[in-house]
């Protein structure tokens, strides 16, 4: 019965969206204002029918309703309800449904704000929205089904993988698709934007806002995977280069390059390809992160079992990639830059050479990640690389851009004279020289670590110097501490959100360089009662017990 | 610094031409790309490894022999040998094989000091990471050691392809 309705709804959600499709199309070409509006209804109305969906598969993964094979697959009659519950992402199929349901939800989120304000942009806003959501409804209703019933129905089913039943599974995965899914809202905006042949920057706005947003969810999604990570995978840390880490990576790498260059484009008109560019990119990065976990193509911890939606995922990209790049060219007139950059030393500048290294970070995981196809297409030998040799590879590039954190805000647009720059910094140079040397009194001696620990003290410390200045400026006009300092931030929320993310960024870069050089590891076997001395801990291996029952949160006496 | 950064009084700086830019960009550019380029080279440089079947290893067993591999196979349970060496040392040895059912060329594979995995079972799927000694005997990394459980969470075909090694 369930999964009857659930395939009715689904087939029908396919149709639906493909109507909007078509209506969007008719609606542009006519500049009929009816069928736009006909188009966005229905898209929108997707977006109940996934819920539908959805539901309908978490009543049978709650009840244990498991004639559905994907029931049967990722629950069991001892998982705790929290845990059945999601499932709806713990499988395949499941987790399609699942960006379904944040696409269609997004989708509905952009029909219904601003609608007056880029009512030029919104057909073609909903061609692009309703062509991925159309995809991948047909993967979800044809491929993949989530409703696909069983021929014998077990008594009890597999029950979700162990590495998956944890707690992080409730907010950990949920984050990552809100990004992924997220970042194709801005990029339905810009080809928006393109084929409407629009010359104002309008979009780019809605665009800037979007990415941030799901920029947000996906940086929050990868800490999360860190988190969880370093609980339940044995790698000894949070992060192992895994190939599925990497492909949530690069879209977050992508983006966090267009909101920086974005904001030339808004207060230079310049680099309007480029960031076109960037978000195409993040696009088919998320299309192509999405497809390399599921397809096999590179074998990771996190891979889902193979299946046939390799070539569906990889023909969806190739057709993405081909009319974004023929939208790109058609209307590279509108795409020309206004003006130049006139100096190495400028907030411009800094911007480029903030896109290069980001770019050139992005570069060098994409290369590791996809080594294993690029070695057997040249070499006929499948290599891979290890995570040594993205640490080795990204170091320098790591430091460069946590030292362009500290010096960037320090310039000025257009020009910065190098005695300015030098002024600005020397103090804070300074204040970080004396902090590593008491780290060096303290006993740290690798030279890498002293270096590392200079370059994020020095950040830190010209980024605290921003909100310093900018709040001495404003009690000068007879404002108190307090509010000086608010008034600066809610005056330029865009400025010091910045800098408040970039103080987020270098706390995790001052654990990550201790941790990388710090870090003590040991394999040992104890006897009931044994101890071991590792660094500055013992670690006392009292016993083993053994437990019974529902997997489910338990305390060290086996208690919930 | 507060908001007066974000204006520029000197009206001269935003008429002035640019002047050669294109031509310093593209040089510092290349230079940029160049020093990336040397930190990737360097980086791999003797740091890759290659992944092979069992039988692809004993296809080119004497060039393979000495390098870093990561060899992939089903492992057969009657050939799983733990024993504790003294306190803190241990030796773990099994075979793996391509095909469960036709077990021709078999592997032995040596992991000291590794605890025994529970997942170390008839069929499980090995990966291991480590170079092969003169005598073919494959000598596991510390923690080089990866297995994926069988049957129970993955329907697959046990005689098929390990999920361990990509199919393209």
């Amino acid at each position: 019965m369930i999964a009857d309705i659930g395939s009715i709804t689904l087939v029908i959600a396919f149709l639906v969206a493909i109507y909007a499709v078509v209506a969007a199309i008719v609606g542009a070409r006519r500049g009929d204002d009816r069928w736009v509006r006909s188009a966005r209804n229905a898209i929108i109305i997707v977006f109940p029918l996934v819920v539908l969906a959805c539901g309908l598969v978490i009543t049978g993964l709650v009840t244990g309703d498991f004639s559905i094979a994907y029931v049967s697959q990722v629950s069991s009659r001892g998982m705790p309800t929290y845990l059945k519950v999601t499932a709806l992402w713990g499988g395949q199929a499941g987790s399609l449904l699942f960006w379904n349901l944040l696409l269609s939800a997004f989708t509905a989120a952009a029909m219904l704000s601003k609608w007056r304000q880029q009512k030029e942009l919104m057909p073609y806003v909903i061609i692009v929205l309703g062509l991925v959501q159309v995809f991948f409804l047909l993967v979800s209703s044809f491929v993949e089904s989530p409703f696909v019933r069983n021929d014998i129905i077990p008594a009890d089913g597999n029950g979700l993988n162990p590495l998956l039943r944890h707690p992080g599974m409730i907010i950990h995965p949920p984050m990552l698709y809100l990004g992924f899914v997220g970042l194709t809202i801005p990029y339905a905006f810009a080809m928006a934007a393109l084929m409407s042949n629009q010359k104002s920057d309008n979009w780019i706005k809605t665009s800037r806002r979007w990415t941030l947003v799901a920029w947000l969810f996906l940086g929050l999604g990868l800490i999360l995977g860190g988190r969880w990570a370093y609980d339940v995978l044995g790698w000894g840390g949070y992060w192992g280069w895994d190939p599925v880490e990497n492909a949530s990576l690069m879209p977050w790498l992508a983006a966090t390059a267009f909101l920086h260059s974005v904001m030339i484009q808004e207060k230079m008109r310049m680099f309007k390809m480029w960031n076109m560019f960037l978000i195409v990119l993040t696009f088919l990065l998320v299309i192509a992160g999405t497809f390399i976990v599921r397809s096999g193509v590179i074998s990771s911890v996190h891979s889902f079992a193979q299946s046939a939606i390799g070539p569906f995922f990889f023909g969806f990209m190739a057709i993405m990639f081909i009319f974004s790049l023929v939208l790109i060219t058609l209307r590279r007139d509108i795409l020309r830059t206004e003006n130049q950059i006139v100096s190495y030393l400028s907030r411009e500048a800094a911007f480029l050479y903030n896109n290069f290294l980001i770019m050139a970070i992005l570069a060098v995981v994409f290369l590791f990640t996809y080594y294993p196809i690029f070695s057997e297409l040249f070499t006929g030998e499948k290599g891979f690389v290890g995570p040594p040799v993205y640490e080795r590879a990204l170091a320098p590039l790591f430091a460069a851009l946590v030292l362009l954190m500290g010096v960037a805000p320090l310039t000025m647009w257009y020009r910065t004279s190098i005695q300015r720059l030098g002024r600005a910094s020397l103090w804070p140079a300074v204040g970080a020289l004396v902090f590593v040397g008491v780290l060096f009194a303290l006993g740290v001696r690798l030279w890498p670590a002293l270096l590392g620990f200079w370059l994020v003290s020095f950040s830190v410390v010209l980024t605290v110097m921003e909100f310093v200045k900018g709040t001495r400026a404003r009690m000068g006009k007879g404002e108190n501490v307090w509010t000086a300092f608010t008034t600066l931030m809610a005056r330029n929320r865009r400025r010091y959100g910045g800098y408040w993310i970039h103080m987020g960024v270098l706390i995790m870069a001052f654990g990550i360089v201790a941790d990388g050089l710090y870090q003590t590891e040991t394999q040992i076997r104890l006897n009931a009662g044994e101890g071991v001395q590792l660094g500055d801990f013992e670690m006392v291996f009292n016993s083993v017990s053994r437990f019974t029952g529902a997997d489910d949160l338990l305390d060290h006496r086996g208690r919930r | 610094m507060a908001d007066v950064t974000w204006q520029n009084t000197d009206e001269s700086l935003v008429l002035e031409k640019p002047r050669r830019n294109r031509l310093m960009f593209a040089v510092g550019g290349a230079v940029l790309i160049a020093a990336v380029v040397f930190l990737v080279v360097n980086a791999m440089s003797g740091s890759t490894q290659l992944y092979k079947t069992v039988g692809e290893f004993y296809a080119e067993q004497s060039r393979l022999t000495g390098r870093d591999l990561r060899v992939a196979g089903w492992v057969i349970g009657d050939s799983i040998v733990y024993t504790q060496i003294d306190a803190h040392n241990s030796r773990l040895e099994f075979d793996i094989v391509d095909d469960l059912n036709n077990p021709t060329q078999k592997l032995h594979v040596v992991a000291l000091n590794e605890p025994k995995p529970d997942l170390l079972q008839n069929e499980a799927q090995a990966l291991v990471e480590g170079k092969a000694d003169a005598s073919g005997v494959f000598h596991s990394n510390p923690g080089g050691l990866m297995l994926k459980c069988p049957t129970r969470y993955e329907e697959m075909d046990p005689a098929g392809h390990p999920a361990g090694v990509p199919t393209l």
